[in-house]
């Protein structure tokens, strides 16, 4: 069941090669990633998996451009994202990749509707009236997008997030932990949309998350274990996924 | 319970003093202004004592004062008399014309120790007749030593001759002083009393024996010591500091206005910044009372560190300063060690921290415990007011449009003579500061329509310009905080710029009329000689301009037959030709033009316009004993006529009217410039003179300069004192900005996350920043013009309305460039931050 499969680098969507993020020096060094190589297909949804402190959100972080690793590389569709300029990295993250995050990080001075268009405004690009109003209709946000974010519940914010991510068509959404701070039927919902966006619009997302359930989503997990790759697992189930942890668990 | 909150918030303050620092920025900067203005009042205090040259140090009585009968001739004489009087000195001054003008003849010693003057030049006079002239005096009079001249003065009303014996050096020299020994003034101008007699006591004589003897010799003759008259002298130069610093005063509380509601918004950032903390303390048990008290407390301790920074700041500033002063040459004093008002004023900064500090306070303190629980923070900030504040408000601001209403209703009409301006002026300064205090509570309902107006050229720049703009009016109570601090200072700013310049205007048009040239020569009601006109106009090295003229007094205006106005004699009428006189261009009209001056046209001052009930436009018979002539008004002045003329006509009319054509004056223009040129001028003029009879030189110039010293000195001692509001609201802006760069950290990572660069990050908030001074200038423009307007109508001076559009526009342009530099450092500072640190920070 536990493959280790070369990374797929040439043909993913996104790849880490031999990546390394060390914090601090000396003696109270920490290697957060440690040699980690893997890659994540076109129009799939990937959940990254493992314990706190295994690595998994760092490794997202470095994929995303939002920070940068000490050594190895990134590529995001052939372009390697390691050692370029903050400017070429700001621009990669507005114009190839949206995130959404588990603390929704709307802007409360916005309404919906121009916290979706946030990241178009800042490219100075129109966006896609058709997706837009198609993302609106999937996402049930027809009538709420004039309020605020604190006029807003938590599923209603997330959602707003999730659109946010996807009007703009990037490469590859990010999502850390989308249902952390949301209960169980939000949660669903959102887990929902994001797998409708990758069968429906061919979307590719890669989504850290410790939650089984959430993980169930996706069509392949890749489970993280001090900053190693410790395993991957195909057309998951609650029950699979569940096992593979409690193996990691023990074997620690 | 209470000991731990306490010391949650405490803690939490100490952690970050940079933080504690921002917060009490403000009243730091207050505390500094209010205590440098206690010691800058003292050193002008003490400077003024200790350079004051009035009643010589060793005078040891003083006989006479301005309260009673002077002492007589005969008294001076007895106080000599009395045994143990070393030397008994007769201050008196008298006025003494002469051919060349006026002297103020003073009588003083010259040698010995009550002397204020000292010999430079020839020997001191010593009988009547004789006079020593200080240096400016001989320059502007063309007299040396040894010139005799010929005048009266005092009681004497036949000329008698003067001689210049000396010339001598004095504290002060208005250019027109002479000095002889008492005997000799009383002797020359007939005098027989003076203003008081100044007693040197014999060494080893009793002063209080003396006093008793000279008190029988003087019966009823007030008698002072002479450290009393000295400490009286001191006093009233002591008393005018003081008036002048009651003012200052009242800017200055104005400046600590203004740093209490700037930290009353910041503090209630950094209360914001902590809700989730303070719902945490709610949760765990701290009632609201805990809460209130510990914040309080903070803000005390801020009060008190913000306090003693800024008065230690000023006591340093202001014993460095009087000593580098004197170090390059100036002659200033120390100022004391003045405790008490140490201690008051950083108790005063506590005070007015913790009033501050209440309402956020408060308001913090009402975090419902279920805060705790959120989340995030997707609270934005309160975006309305409440009812009781917009009720509240309105009153306030009802309040000020009913007392400017009732201020324009006491506005001078133009007929009005007996104009008090005190109780419109009190209506109007309540109005202000009524208007003041709504737009404090109104204020964040009128950020968002202000945005809508001044932000609509950024929003058109792109999404940069769009956020920074949504930025602020998602936030309209922290803009308005903010902006209305902004507001105080440009529109007392704006006030102090247009009432400046309206000062500016009626002084250079009162300049043009009663000073028009730099020099007047006239014959006193004769003609001049004719060699004097030819003579000035020959002498075109020393004199630029020579515009000679003739003034009739009994000029009448005729409709038909019927004499116009109430007045018993004629108008003063002159044909002085306005074109050849540069400043013709400072005059400005109340009706008609004066381009449209000419033959058969004459210009009315608003006098005789009033009296004879005439208008630009008007036709109506100008007439003399010797003939009449019909003429249209052409313009009517706002005020007097130049050369206080009531009616300006052509000099062909004139000669119609039958009027002689001899000149009866001239005016001219020294050609160089400065002190050199004018006396070039007085001594080209009074050569050209000559030895004419009844003919008169008066220097203008010097008129002109002192007012324009005056008028100048006033503006930017305004303009530096509302400065400091200024300052403390730039100050505010930058703390405000620099806490909400904070507060907003993880905005600015997700920002950056989804797509904005480091450079657009800094751009966004630096704009925010300058934003505020937009907002603040633009509402401080709006309210400050009118009401500088209102004010300068209300003084009743006839000065016009004036908007002095490029000092208005620069003041716009340096407001709102100092507030978005206050946010430039806080701006980078946000920008460097990484966006996953950003995004993960806890807020």
């Amino acid at each position: 069941m536990t493959t280790h499969a070369p990374p797929e680098t040439s043909h993913a969507a996104v790849a880490a090669v031999d990546l390394v993020k060390v914090y601090g020096s000396g003696d109270t060094a920490v290697r957060a990633l440690d040699g980690v190589s893997v890659g994540f297909g076109r129009a799939e949804f990937t959940a990254i998996m493992g314990s706190s402190g295994s690595g998994k959100s760092t490794l997202m972080h470095c994929l995303a451009g939002l920070d940068t690793a000490t050594s190895g590389r990134v590529l995001l569709g052939g372009t390697q994202l390691t050692g370029q300029s903050d400017r070429t990295l700001t621009r990669v993250r507005r114009e190839r990749i949206g995130f959404v995050f588990q603390s929704f990080n709307l802007l409360p001075q916005l309404t919906a509707a121009q916290n979706i268009t946030l990241p178009l405004d800042l490219a100075g690009r129109q966006p896609d009236a058709e997706l837009l109003a198609h993302l609106v209709r999937v996402l049930g946000l027809g009538d709420r997008l004039n309020h605020r974010p604190s006029e807003l519940s938590g599923g209603q914010q997330q959602r707003v997030a999730l659109a946010r991510a996807l009007v703009a068509r990037p490469e590859v959404v990010f999502a850390d932990e989308p249902t952390g701070n949301l209960d169980s039927r939000s949660g669903a919902e959102v887990l929902t949309i994001l797998r409708d966006s990758v069968r429906d619009l061919g979307q590719t997302v890669v989504m850290v998350t410790h939650d089984p359930i959430a993980a169930a989503y996706a069509d392949r997990v890749v489970l993280l274990a001090d900053g190693r790759l410790a395993g991957e697992i195909d057309k998951p189930n609650q029950v699979s996924v569940t096992d593979a942890l409690r193996d990691l668990a023990a074997r620690r | 319970m209470r000991a731990t909150v306490l010391r949650t918030q405490t803690t939490a303050a100490a952690r970050r003093p940079g933080r504690l620092i921002l917060t009490g920025l403000a009243i730091l900067v207050a505390s500094f202004v209010v205590f440098g203005t206690v010691l800058v009042q003292q050193i002008t205090e003490r400077t003024v004592r200790d350079n004051l040259s009035g009643t010589p140090a060793v005078t040891d009585l003083v006989i006479g004062s301005v309260d009673v009968q002077p002492p007589t001739v005969t008294d001076v004489r007895q106080v000599r008399a009395v045994p143990g009087v070393a030397e008994a000195v007769a201050r008196v001054a008298t006025g003494v014309s002469i051919g060349e003008g006026y002297l103020n003849l003073q009588s003083d010693p010259g040698t010995g120790p009550l002397t204020t003057v000292r010999v430079i030049e020839g020997s001191y006079p010593d009988q009547p007749g004789e006079i020593a002239i200080t240096p400016r005096t001989a320059e502007r009079l063309g007299l040396s030593v040894g010139t005799t001249t010929s005048g009266t003065g005092g009681e004497l009303t036949t000329p008698a001759p003067l001689t210049v014996t000396g010339v001598v050096e004095t504290s002060a020299d208005a250019g027109y002083d002479a000095y002889a020994p008492d005997s000799a003034v009383i002797a020359w101008a007939r005098l027989t009393t003076v203003e008081r007699v100044d007693v040197r006591v014999a060494p080893g004589a009793s002063t209080d024996a003396v006093r008793q003897r000279v008190t029988a010799a003087v019966a009823g003759q007030p008698i002072r010591s002479g450290a009393e008259v000295r400490e009286a002298e001191a006093q009233a130069a002591a008393e005018q500091v003081g008036r002048l610093f009651i003012l200052v005063g009242m800017f200055v509380s104005i400046a600590v206005v203004a740093a209490a509601l700037v930290v009353t918004s910041t503090f209630r950032i950094v209360f914001a910044q902590r809700m989730r903390q303070l719902a945490l303390l709610r949760a765990v048990g701290a009632s609201r009372a805990t809460l209130v008290g510990a914040l309080t407390a903070e803000g005390a301790l801020t009060g008190l560190v913000a306090g003693v920074v800024g008065v230690a700041s000023a006591l340093t500033l202001g014993y460095a300063l009087p000593a580098i002063l004197r170090a390059t040459g100036h002659d200033v004093s120390s100022p004391g060690l003045p405790l008490a008002a140490a201690v008051a004023v950083v108790i005063g900064a506590v005070v007015i921290t913790v009033l501050a500090v209440l309402a956020p306070a408060l308001s913090a303190a009402r975090v419902s415990p279920l805060e705790a629980l959120r989340a995030a923070s997707v609270t934005a900030g309160r975006r309305g007011i409440g009812v009781s504040r917009l009720v509240f408000g309105l009153l306030l601001a009802g309040g000020a449009v009913l007392a400017a209403v009732g201020t324009i209703s006491q506005l001078p009409k133009p007929e009005q003579s007996d104009y008090d301006p005190s109780m419109p002026l009190l209506l109007l300064v309540g109005s202000g500061a009524l208007a003041f205090f709504a737009l404090v509570a109104l204020g964040p309902l009128l950020v968002r329509p202000v945005l809508a107006v001044v932000g609509w050229p950024l929003r058109q720049l792109g999404p940069l310009g769009r956020m920074s703009v949504g930025g602020i009016g998602g936030t309209p109570r922290r803009a308005a905080a903010v902006s209305v601090v902004v507001a105080l200072g440009v529109t007392l700013i704006s006030g102090v710029v247009i009432g400046g310049a309206s000062l500016q205007i009626l002084t250079d048009r009162e300049m043009a009329l009663s000073a028009p040239s730099d020099f007047e020569v006239t014959s006193n009601g004769g003609t001049l000689p004719p060699a004097v006109v030819s003579r000035a106009e020959a002498a075109d090295g020393a004199l630029a301009r020579v515009v000679p003229y003739r003034m009739v007094d009994d000029a009448r205006l005729l409709r038909g037959a019927d004499k116009l106005g109430d007045g018993e004699s004629g108008y003063p009428t002159s044909d002085l030709d306005l074109a050849a006189l540069p400043s013709t261009g400072d005059l400005d009209v109340a009706q008609g033009t004066l381009t449209d001056r000419g033959p058969g046209r004459i210009v009315l001052n608003s006098w005789v316009a009033r009296d004879a009930g005439l208008r630009a436009g008007d036709t109506v018979t100008l007439a003399v004993a010797t003939g009449t002539v019909d003429v249209r008004v052409a313009a009517v002045l706002p005020g007097d006529g130049p050369l206080h003329a009531g009616i300006l006509a052509d000099p062909g009319d004139l000669d119609r009217l039958g009027v002689p054509a001899a000149y009866t004056g001239l005016l001219a223009d020294a050609a160089g410039a400065g002190e050199d040129g004018r006396t070039a001028g007085v001594r080209a003029l009074r050569q050209a003179i000559g030895g004419s009879d009844g003919v008169g030189l008066a220097v203008l110039a010097d008129e002109r300069d002192r007012n324009d010293a005056l008028v100048r000195t006033l503006v930017w001692v305004a303009v530096g004192l509302v400065s400091l509001t200024v300052l403390i609201a730039v100050v505010g802006v930058g703390s405000t900005t620099a806490l909400s760069v904070v507060e907003r950290v993880r905005e600015s990572g997700l920002l950056r996350a989804i797509g904005l660069s480091r450079t657009g990050l800094r751009i966004m908030l630096t704009v925010e920043s300058g934003l505020y001074g937009v907002i603040g200038a633009a509402i401080g423009l709006v309210l400050g013009i009118p009401y500088a307007w209102l004010a300068v109508e209300t003084l009743g001076i006839e000065a016009p309305m004036t908007a002095p559009l490029l000092p208005l526009a620069g003041l716009f342009v340096v407001l709102v460039g100092l507030t978005a530099l206050a946010g430039v450092l806080p701006a980078r500072r946000a920008s460097r931050v990484s966006p996953v640190v950003a995004l993960g920070a806890d807020n």
